[in-house]
C-alpha cells in the first residue's frame, strides 16, 4: 500500500510538472464541449427557433396569394427572405449554398389550385442540405399548402351549398389544437423539450473521457522505453501495484475533466448564448456513471498502453479506436437512425453503455437503479481490460 | 567453449561454496521468437566478487541480468540467488537512465526509496554522498549532464543497500572524468562487500575492475573464469617476446619483415638476434588484453 501511495504521488507530481499536457487535457475537452454545444444549439431545435433562410419568389398575383404567403412566412423554423432577383440568379445562389432553399410560387398557382391540372410550387435545395432538413422544409410547405387548399375547397363547397356549410366559421388553426405533444424530459419541466445542449453534452463528455488513453498510454510507453518500469519491477513491485498506481491518479484526473466539462455546460455555454446544462436530479447516479466511465476509460487506456510499442502507435491507435467506438456507440450518429445490423453491434460498444447511462441521468431524470445496468456493463468492461492487461504483461514476461 | 577448470567443476557438482549466484542449465526464449536468447547457461558468482559480463550486442547479457533479477521467467533451468540460504538483496542499475526527468534528484531518490519501503532520509543522504550529487539535490533530472544522470542512476540502485548489484553498461556516453568517478565508486562499493555483476562493452573497464569475467555470445558462454587465467590463453593465444633494449634501424627493418613470416622462419629470427648485442629478456604467451581475447572468441563480423 505504501508503494502504491508513492506511485500515486509520483504520478500526480509528473502530471503537475507537465503543465502543457495538463492544459491540453483540460482546455481541449472544455473547448470541445463549448463549441459542440453552441454549434448544435439550433439543430432540429423545436423550441428555440431555427431560422434557416430561404428565398420566396412569388410570381403569382392571384387571390390565394395572400393566404399562402402568410402561411409560408409563419412556417416554424424557416425564414422567408425578400428578393428581387430572377429565378436563374436565385438558382445560382442556392447552388452555392446561400441560402439553403428557393421556393417559387409560379404564375397562375392560385387559380390552378382547384383545377385538374394544378401548377405546382417548386422547391430547389442546395446540394449539401441535410435530407432531414430538406424533408422538414418540404413538410412545412405541404402543411401550408394543405391548409390553403382545404380552405379554398371548403369555400367553394359552401358557395355551392348556398350557405348550408358555415365556411366562414371553419377555423383551420383548430387542427393544431387537436394535437398535444409532450416531451417526457423531466428536469426541464412538463412538456418542455430538452435543449440540444442537454441532449448532446453527455455524448461529447463521454467521447472526451476516453481520450485520456492518449496521455496515459504515451506516458506508460515512455516509462517502458526509459527503463523505469523495469527498475520498479526489479524493486519488487508487482503488476497489480503498478497498475493501481496508474489507475488511481488517472481516474482522478479524468473525473476532474468531467467536472470541468460539466461546469462549462452549466456556466460557460449560457454565457455564450447557449442553453444551460441541467445536471439531472440524482447526484449519486451522476457520480456513479462518471466513476465507472472513468474506470472503463482508464482501464482501456492501460490495455492500449501495454499493447502498443511506441508513443506514435499509442497516439494513432487510441485516436482512431476512440472515433470508431464513438461512431458505433451513438456519439456521432444517434443509434436509432443506424441500420438494424449496426444497431445490434452498437449494443456491445462501451461508449453506448456510457451514453445510455448518462442520458438516463441527464434526460430521463434517472436514479442509481436506472443507470445500474449501464454502470455494471462499463465496470465489467474496465475489469476485463485490467485482466487482459495483466495477462498480456505476464505473457510478455515469459510466462506462457 | 573453454573456462577456468575449477569454476567449471564446481558448477558440475552443484552450487559452489560461497557462491551468491548459482545458475544451472538456464534457457530462455522470448515469446514469439524462434531462437533461444539463452541456451543451457550455467554460472556461479562468488560472494564479494566483481564479475564482468561481456558480449556483443544481442548476445544475451541484458536477458541474463533480467532473469537473475526475476524480471523474466526462465524457460528451463534454475537460478539460485542466496547467500548461505538467506535471500540476497539485489539491485539493478539499468543501461538506460531509468528515472523521471520531471522530478528533481531528491524527488527521484525519495520516490524510489519510498516504493521499496526504505527509511528515507539517512539512506538518501548516504547515496547522495556516494554519487557526489549533493550540489544537485533540487535540480530536475532533465537538467543534469550525462555524467550526473549516470551518477543518479547508480545512486538509485544503491538505495536498498544491495548485497548484489547488477550494473548494465553504467558508463555509456559519459566523459572520462565521470567514468573514472563511477568506476572508483564501484570499486568502493565492491570493497565494502557488495557482489557486483558488471556488464559493459568497454573492455579496458572490465579488465581494470573485474577479477572474474564471462564472455557471452548467442546465448552461451564462450569463456568464463578468472581474468588472468583467461588472458593466459590456453587456446589460441599469442606468443610475444620482449627485448632488453631498442634494436638499431637495420635490425628493426629486418624484424619488421619477419613479423609477416611463418613460424618456420623462427630460426632466422634467433640468428638475427644472435649477431647483435640485443637479447630476449622475456617471453609471454597469451592474449595482450581482454579486447584481443574478446575479438578472438567472438570474431570480427558485425553483429547489428
Amino acid at each position: 500500500m505504501r508503494a502504491s501511495l508513492h506511485l500515486i504521488k509520483k504520478e500526480i507530481l509528473l502530471l503537475m510538472r507537465d503543465w502543457h499536457a495538463l492544459v491540453l487535457l483540460f482546455v481541449m475537452p472544455a473547448a470541445f464541449i463549448l463549441i459542440m454545444s453552441l454549434a448544435l444549439q439550433n439543430r432540429f431545435s423545436a423550441q428555440s427557433g431555427v431560422h434557416i433562410g430561404y428565398y420566396l419568389l412569388n410570381r403569382d398575383t392571384g387571390a390565394v396569394d395572400v393566404a399562402l404567403l402568410k402561411g409560408l412566412r409563419a412556417m416554424h423554423g424557416f425564414r422567408a427572405l425578400p428578393t428581387t432577383a430572377s429565378q436563374r440568379e436565385l438558382e445560382a445562389q442556392v447552388r452555392g449554398g446561400k441560402p439553403r432553399f428557393v421556393l417559387i410560387v409560379p404564375p397562375g398557382f392560385g387559380e390552378s389550385l382547384a383545377s385538374d391540372t394544378p401548377v405546382p410550387l417548386r422547391i430547389m435545395a442546395t446540394p449539401d442540405v441535410f435530407p432531414a432538413v430538406y424533408r422538414l422544409f418540404q413538410s412545412s410547405v405541404r402543411e401550408v399548402l394543405a391548409k390553403v387548399y382545404l380552405k379554398q375547397a371548403l369555400n367553394a363547397l359552401a358557395r355551392q351549398s348556398k350557405g348550408e356549410l358555415p365556411s366562414g366559421s371553419i377555423d383551420m388553426d383548430r387542427v393544431n389544437k387537436l394535437l398535444v405533444s409532450q416531451s417526457l424530459y423531466s428536469p426541464g419541466g412538463k412538456g418542455r423539450f430538452p435543449s440540444s445542449v442537454q441532449q448532446n453534452v453527455p455524448a461529447w463528455l463521454l467521447f472526451a473521457m476516453f481520450f485520456i488513453a492518449i496521455p496515459l498510454s504515451t506516458t506508460w510507453v515512455r516509462e517502458r522505453e526509459q527503463g523505469t518500469y523495469m527498475r520498479l519491477r526489479s524493486m519488487g513491485l508487482g503488476m497489480p501495484t503498478l497498475l493501481f498506481g496508474k489507475l488511481v491518479p488517472y481516474i482522478g484526473l479524468n473525473l476532474l475533466q468531467v467536472i470541468s466539462m460539466l461546469l462549462i455546460g452549466v456556466f460557460v455555454v449560457p454565457w455564450f448564448g447557449g442553453n444551460t446544462l441541467t445536471l439531472g436530479h440524482s447526484w449519486p447516479a451522476l457520480i456513479l456513471m462518471a466513476a465507472v466511465a472513468s474506470f472503463a476509460a482508464v482501464a482501456y487506456a492501460l490495455l492500449v498502453a501495454n499493447l502498443v510499442t511506441t508513443s506514435e502507435q499509442a497516439t494513432i491507435f487510441t485516436g482512431v479506436a476512440n472515433l470508431l467506438m464513438a461512431a458505433l456507440g451513438g456519439i456521432m450518429v444517434p443509434r436509432f437512425v443506424m441500420p438494424q445490423t449496426l444497431q445490434a453491434v452498437s449494443h456491445y460498444s462501451p461508449m453506448a453503455w456510457g451514453l445510455d447511462g448518462f442520458l438516463d441521468v441527464f434526460l430521463r431524470d434517472g436514479g442509481v437503479s436506472m443507470v445500474a445496468g449501464s454502470a455494471l456493463k462499463l465496470f465489467a468492461f474496465g475489469g476485463a481490460c485490467l485482466v487482459m492487461t495483466g495477462l498480456y504483461m505476464g505473457w510478455r514476461r515469459g510466462k506462457h | 567453449m573453454y573456462h577456468d577448470d575449477d569454476l567449471g567443476k564446481s558448477i558440475m557438482r552443484g552450487k559452489a561454496l560461497g557462491a551468491v549466484i548459482h545458475v544451472e542449465r538456464l534457457s530462455f526464449r522470448y515469446p514469439g521468437s524462434t531462437c533461444d536468447a539463452l541456451r543451457e547457461l550455467s554460472l556461479d558468482i562468488e560472494k564479494g566478487s566483481l564479475f564482468g559480463l561481456l558480449g556483443p550486442n544481442g548476445s544475451g547479457k541484458t536477458t541474463l541480468i533480467s532473469l537473475l533479477m526475476g524480471l523474466l521467467t526462465p524457460g528451463s533451468g534454475c537460478i539460485d540467488i542466496a547467500q548461505e540460504g538467506v535471500s540476497t538483496r539485489a539491485a539493478l542499475v539499468p543501461q538506460d537512465n531509468a528515472f523521471y526527468d520531471c522530478l528533481s534528484v531528491l524527488e527521484n531518490l525519495h520516490f524510489f526509496a519510498g516504493v521499496q519501503g526504505i527509511r528515507q532520509s539517512e539512506r538518501i543522504a548516504a547515496v547522495i554522498d556516494t554519487a557526489d550529487l549533493g550540489a544537485f539535490r533540487h535540480t530536475r533530472a532533465q537538467r543534469l549532464s550525462g555524467g550526473l544522470k549516470r551518477r543518479l542512476n547508480l545512486a538509485i540502485g544503491l538505495l536498498g543497500e544491495p548485497h548484489l548489484l547488477f550494473l548494465d553498461e553504467p558508463t555509456v556516453g559519459i566523459d572520462p572524468q565521470s567514468r573514472h568517478f563511477i568506476l572508483e565508486a564501484i570499486k568502493r562499493i565492491n570493497a565494502a562487500g557488495t557482489t557486483v555483476v558488471y556488464s559493459s562493452h568497454y573492455m579496458e573497464e572490465v579488465q581494470a575492475l573485474c577479477d572474474e569475467v564471462g564472455i557471452l555470445d548467442r546465448g552461451r558462454f564462450l569463456a568464463r573464469g578468472n581474468l588472468h587465467t583467461l588472458l593466459g590463453g590456453d587456446r589460441g593465444g599469442q606468443l610475444s617476446m620482449g627485448l632488453d633494449r631498442a634494436p638499431d634501424p637495420a635490425l628493426r627493418e629486418a624484424l619488421s619483415h619477419l613479423a609477416q613470416c611463418s613460424d618456420k622462419q623462427l630460426k632466422q629470427l634467433f640468428a638475427l638476434l644472435s649477431g647483435t648485442d640485443v637479447s630476449v629478456d622475456r617471453v609471454r604467451y597469451g592474449h595482450a588484453d581482454l579486447e584481443a581475447l574478446f575479438m578472438h572468441l567472438t570474431g570480427h563480423q558485425l553483429r547489428d
